[in-house]
């Protein structure tokens, strides 16, 4: 849900953008659609007041119109003409068209006027002169109420009568009668501020009573020009608030996107630009930005990429040369050991997806063991040095060498026939062979060999066997002493399993793989400074018929390169044993490895199960001599981790090999075992007894324990115990056996 | 010495003023009934002392008893103590209260003036008034002297004309023309009224031919010589600044001064000795009075 959330928020600038500018259009339509709401409601409720105020004006108006004319008419029943027409109407028209139209009395909104007698009869029936229909009626019967009237042209009048009374004794005189031009008269008499003047329309109607006339009136009310004044204000008060606020909105969002959006766009656009290629420098953007800090942010960015690539760069240097260094032999300056596998399980994957003629090429000194006994490690370093500048310098400049052991090297070329393979081989033989080892001081002459297996476009199965087929192969030219170049075939292999029977190879080959007729032995290591001991693992193979010899297994092991994989299958049976609890307490099991599984990758990974066991017993982890001696480096990383987490590491076969005190001081090891060769030796000239008692001594001093093997006898016991061995292992202590027998009571009394 | 004068002519008004505001009190309408027309007209009468003679005064072209100048005259008699009748003659408009335009109709004749002027002198001598004097202003003293042509009653012992002229003359306007076509108008029995020019009515004089023509008897030779045939003594008081004068000619005083009457000249009044003139007529009113009624 709060990754929801989170997502919703993270949005584009342009969104923000476009929502910003749709809101605020929203606002500020809703507030000028409310200022026009309110101006109209204004507008309407002024209209409204000025139409209030029309209707009373008009009522005020209509009022005092017909109270003007009640007066007009008393005045003119107070006239003495009118007394004069009452008394002798002889000459009424003369006074009603002409006299009575030039006096005072007359008004111009009298429509007609006509006196009645006493009995309401007129007093003259009709004008002779006038054609006009009498609005009045020629009789009364008594005094009618003023009404409302409309003549055949539907004009309105109208029609009032006054009574007129005798002065003296105010008997009825008579009557005078009205018909008033109601719309004339309201407007000569009246002034109107609210009334629109222009608008009275009477509507036609039966004749109605003065109070009703109201009613029947229509009008409009003035156009009140403060109102429309105040309306057009209004009006063009928004349209300026539009007109504004569309300007502000506008350059709010001018800057807001030349301050912001624009910068925000340009710098993101810039971080992608770095982000899609860091390694290339990126110059920041040419633009300008108006906020001083986004400027800044930008120098900066630039400046810390720049500085950041400088760094990586530095750090890809540095990074080459330790990559450099961890795939360089120090000695030989060729890639070493990793950078082979390396190399190797690229060649393996790309061979995957493209197939390619793959060919592997192993070249070994011949008898550089007794070379290096003969005239010493330096002169042995001098020619692996020699060897591997002048293989090199033979092969083809895509395919480098390196160094895989003491003095092996290995070679993978691509992309070439066998034939070349050949010629590139027999190259790289003639160099060797051509080059003057005299000038380090060598009589004898150098001989090298070489295997090389090669694989067309077979399958991913047989590439992986090419480095075994190669070692299968220079075995084959080891022993030759002419053919010294030989390519892998199959008869080779049938002829190096030729010294043990096809059932001994198959069954070690298949235990190898599976584990299974994998019998572990166990022989004592009994410590002679207090009563304990421990066990080292033997490794057996329960053959069809009988044990399998150990030189059989490790010959076929050896032939087959399958001492990784054997190895394995060791240490998960000394697991498996520990787990079971078999091993009696206080005691522990040592394994060996080979060369090989110490280079493995893994190896740390592959004691990680006994971790939890390392309580309760003592493991030890043998490596040879040689091997610790040609991967020193590597060997002191691995074998010092290891250590950490409690195992004991022993220096397997001292005095079997090179015997280099010179590395000893460097060794990650904890237990130095002596050969047998170097146990037996205590018994020789007194010479040889003090060199290795000496160099007993010396390991002791050092702070190793010093395990002698090959212990048989009480004498070789006591020369041991002399020699300051801290443990003895050999037959007076006990033989390997599929138990854990514990040592011989006599010579552990003894011991 | 003229502030002296002006100051004592102040006190004086305000004495008369006062006086007759409280003479005025006992003033009254009465109406009385003109035999021989189905009207009734209205004098406003003050009784005054019973061995003062009763004065009729009648006012002048139109108007009514309610003109200042005959006001002023009766004021300054009912102060004097005489009895004072101010008719107001109906020109056949029943208890008329208003003065008449040029434009109303006229039907009224010179005759049925005298006969009202008769009907009041009645009234008054059946009141008991056996000494009357008659007192006109402009044409009232000119209808006061037709009414004399006619009458010779005893109980008339004196008569006072003011701003006497004439009705009928060129100088005065009169158009030949209308007469004859009044007169034209009578032979053919057309009674209608028509507009004439009479007087200060300049053509829209709007009255019947007979009544029209009536007055034109009244014209310069007519006033002198009833002034000469009067049997009773008479006063004419003329105003020096008249305006009349200047369309009947000065030597209209010299004809009035030819006759029997008494004439008295007030220097710088004019026709209805308006203003400060009022009490110079008064003045001369009561001066007359007091001479013949002692």
């Amino acid at each position: 849900m709060k990754t929801k959330y989170t997502l919703k928020l993270t949005q584009p600038s342009h969104f923000y953008f476009v929502s910003f500018l749709t809101i605020g259009t929203l606002l500020l339509s809703l507030m000028i659609w409310s200022f026009y709401k309110e101006g109209k409601a204004l507008q309407a409720s002024m209209l409204q007041q000025t139409h209030k105020e029309a209707q009373q004006e008009l009522f005020k108006a209509l009022n005092h119109t017909l109270n003007t004319t009640y007066e007009q008419l008393q005045t003119l029943a107070d006239w003495d003409e009118v007394h004069q027409q009452l008394h002798n109407p002889s000459y009424y028209f003369f006074w009603h068209d002409e006299r009575f139209k030039e006096s005072a009395y007359f008004q111009p909104y009298y429509q007609e006027i006509e006196l009645y007698n006493r009995k309401g009869s007129l007093l003259a029936p009709a004008s002779p002169q006038s054609d006009l229909d009498s609005l009045l009626p020629e009789h009364i019967d008594t005094l009618p109420k003023a009404s409302l009237k409309f003549s055949r042209n539907d004009l309105p009048y109208v029609v009032v009568f006054h009574p007129i009374y005798q002065r003296d004794n105010q008997e009825l005189l008579g009557y005078v009668g009205l018909a008033l031009d109601i719309k004339q008269a309201l407007l000569k008499q009246n002034q109107f501020f609210y009334l629109d003047k222009s608008s009275l329309i009477f509507e036609p109607s039966p004749s109605l009573s003065t109070e009703a006339v109201i009613d029947h009136i229509q009008f409009k009310a003035v156009d009140n020009p403060v109102n429309f004044y105040l309306w057009e204000l209004i009006q063009k008060f928004i349209l300026e608030l539009i007109v504004t606020l569309a300007l502000v909105a506008g350059l709010v969002m001018l800057l807001l996107n030349k301050l912001m959006r624009s910068p925000l766009i340009t710098l993101s656009n810039y971080l992608h630009a770095l982000k899609a290629n860091p390694n290339s420098e990126q110059r920041p953007p040419a633009e300008t930005f108006w906020l001083k800090e986004l400027e800044e942010f930008k120098e900066t960015l630039f400046e810390f990429h720049h500085n950041l690539q400088q760094t990586q760069t530095q750090l890809d240097q540095q990074n080459l040369i330790v990559w450099e260094q961890a795939r360089r032999d120090p000695l030989t300056n060729i890639y070493n050991r990793r950078a082979f596998d390396e190399a190797w399980n690229e060649v393996i994957q790309n061979y995957h997806k493209h197939p390619i003629a793959t060919a592997f090429m192993l070249f070994d000194c011949d008898f550089f063991k007794a070379l290096n006994d003969t005239y010493g490690h330096e002169i042995g370093d001098e020619v692996i040095r020699i060897s591997a500048k002048v293989i090199q310098q033979a092969l083809p400049l895509e395919s480098p060498a390196y160094r895989i052991g003491g003095d092996e090297f290995a070679v993978i070329i691509q992309h070439r026939t066998e034939k070349e393979i050949l010629e590139i081989a027999e190259k790289c033989l003639v160099a060797l062979n051509d080059y003057p080892f005299q000038s380090i001081g060598i009589k004898e002459k150098m001989t090298f060999s070489i295997g090389i297996s090669s694989l067309a476009t077979q399958k991913e199965d047989f590439l992986t066997n090419l480095p075994r087929q190669a070692d299968i192969a220079m075995y084959k030219a080891k022993q030759s002493h002419t053919s010294k170049i030989q390519t892998y075939n199959l008869m080779l292999e049938t002829e190096a399993s030729a010294l043990v029977s096809n059932k001994v190879i198959n069954r070690v080959v298949s235990s190898a793989h599976t584990g299974k007729h994998i019998q572990l032995h166990f022989q004592p290591i009994v410590s002679l400074s207090n009563p304990t001991f421990y066990y080292e693992a033997l490794l057996r193979i329960e053959g069809e018929e009988g044990l399998i010899q150990p030189y059989e297994i490790f010959k076929v092991i050896e032939r087959r390169r399958l001492e990784v994989e054997i190895d394995q299958q060791v240490i998960l049976a000394a697991l498996e044993v520990l787990k079971k609890g078999q091993l009696p307490e206080r005691s522990g099991l040592s394994i060996n490895l080979s060369g090989k599984t110490l280079l493995q990758p893994n190896l740390v990974s592959l004691f990680e199960p006994f971790l939890p066991l390392l309580q309760r017993y003592k493991v030890v982890i043998e490596i040879t001599e040689n091997v610790l001696i040609d991967h020193i480096e590597y060997a002191q990383k691995v074998l010092n981790k290891l250590r950490q987490q409690g195992f004991k590491i022993a220096l397997d076969d001292f005095g079997s090999g090179y015997s280099s005190i010179r590395y000893l001081a460097s060794m990650p090891v904890d237990i130095i075992k002596f050969d047998m060769s170097m146990s037996r030796a205590l018994g020789s000239d007194s010479k040889t007894q003090q060199i290795i008692m000496a160099t007993a001594d010396m390991i002791i001093q050092a702070g190793f324990d010093l395990v002698m093997e090959g212990i048989e006898d009480s004498h070789m016991l006591e020369q041991a115990r002399l020699a300051g061995a801290t443990h003895v292992q050999g037959y007076l202590l006990g033989k390997p056996a599929p138990d854990f027998t514990p040592p011989s009571l006599q010579a552990h009394e003894e011991a | 010495m003229s502030q002296q004068i002006n100051f004592l002519r102040t006190l004086q008004r305000i004495a008369v003023l006062l006086a007759s505001l409280s003479v005025s009190a006992f003033a009254q309408v009465v109406t009385h009934t003109i035999p021989g027309h189905d009207l009734k007209a209205e004098a406003e009468f003050f009784k005054g002392e019973a061995n003062k003679p009763a004065v009729l005064i009648l006012h002048g072209f139109l108007t009514t008893n309610q003109f200042h100048t005959v006001k002023s005259m009766a004021n300054a008699m009912q102060e004097g103590g005489y009895t004072t009748l101010s008719p107001t003659l109906t020109l056949n408009i029943n208890l008329r209260k208003q003065s008449v335009k040029c434009n109303s109709i006229h039907t009224h004749t010179l005759q049925d003036d005298i006969n009202e002027i008769e009907a009041w002198i009645a009234w008054l001598k059946q009141k008991g008034y056996q000494d009357i004097v008659l007192v006109g202003h402009s044409s009232g003293s000119q209808e006061l002297l037709a009414y004399l042509e006619q009458q010779q009653d005893p109980a008339i012992k004196l008569a006072i004309f003011t701003s006497l002229f004439y009705l009928n003359g060129p100088e005065l306007g009169t158009q030949s023309s209308d007469i004859a076509y009044a007169t034209q108008a009578i032979k053919e029995n057309k009674l209608a009224p028509h507009k004439y020019s009479f007087l200060f009515c300049k053509k829209d004089y709007y009255a019947t031919p007979e009544s029209f023509l009536s007055y034109q008897k009244l014209d310069r030779a007519y006033i002198l010589k009833q002034l000469s045939n009067l049997t009773i003594p008479s006063y004419t008081l003329m105003g020096s600044a008249d305006k009349r004068h200047l369309d009947v000619g000065l030597d209209w005083l010299d004809e009035l001064k030819n006759t029997p009457t008494h004439l008295i000249v007030v220097e710088g009044a004019n026709h209805f000795f308006s203003s400060e003139y009022e009490f110079d007529l008064q003045e001369q009113l009561i001066k007359i009075l007091g001479q013949h009624f002692k």
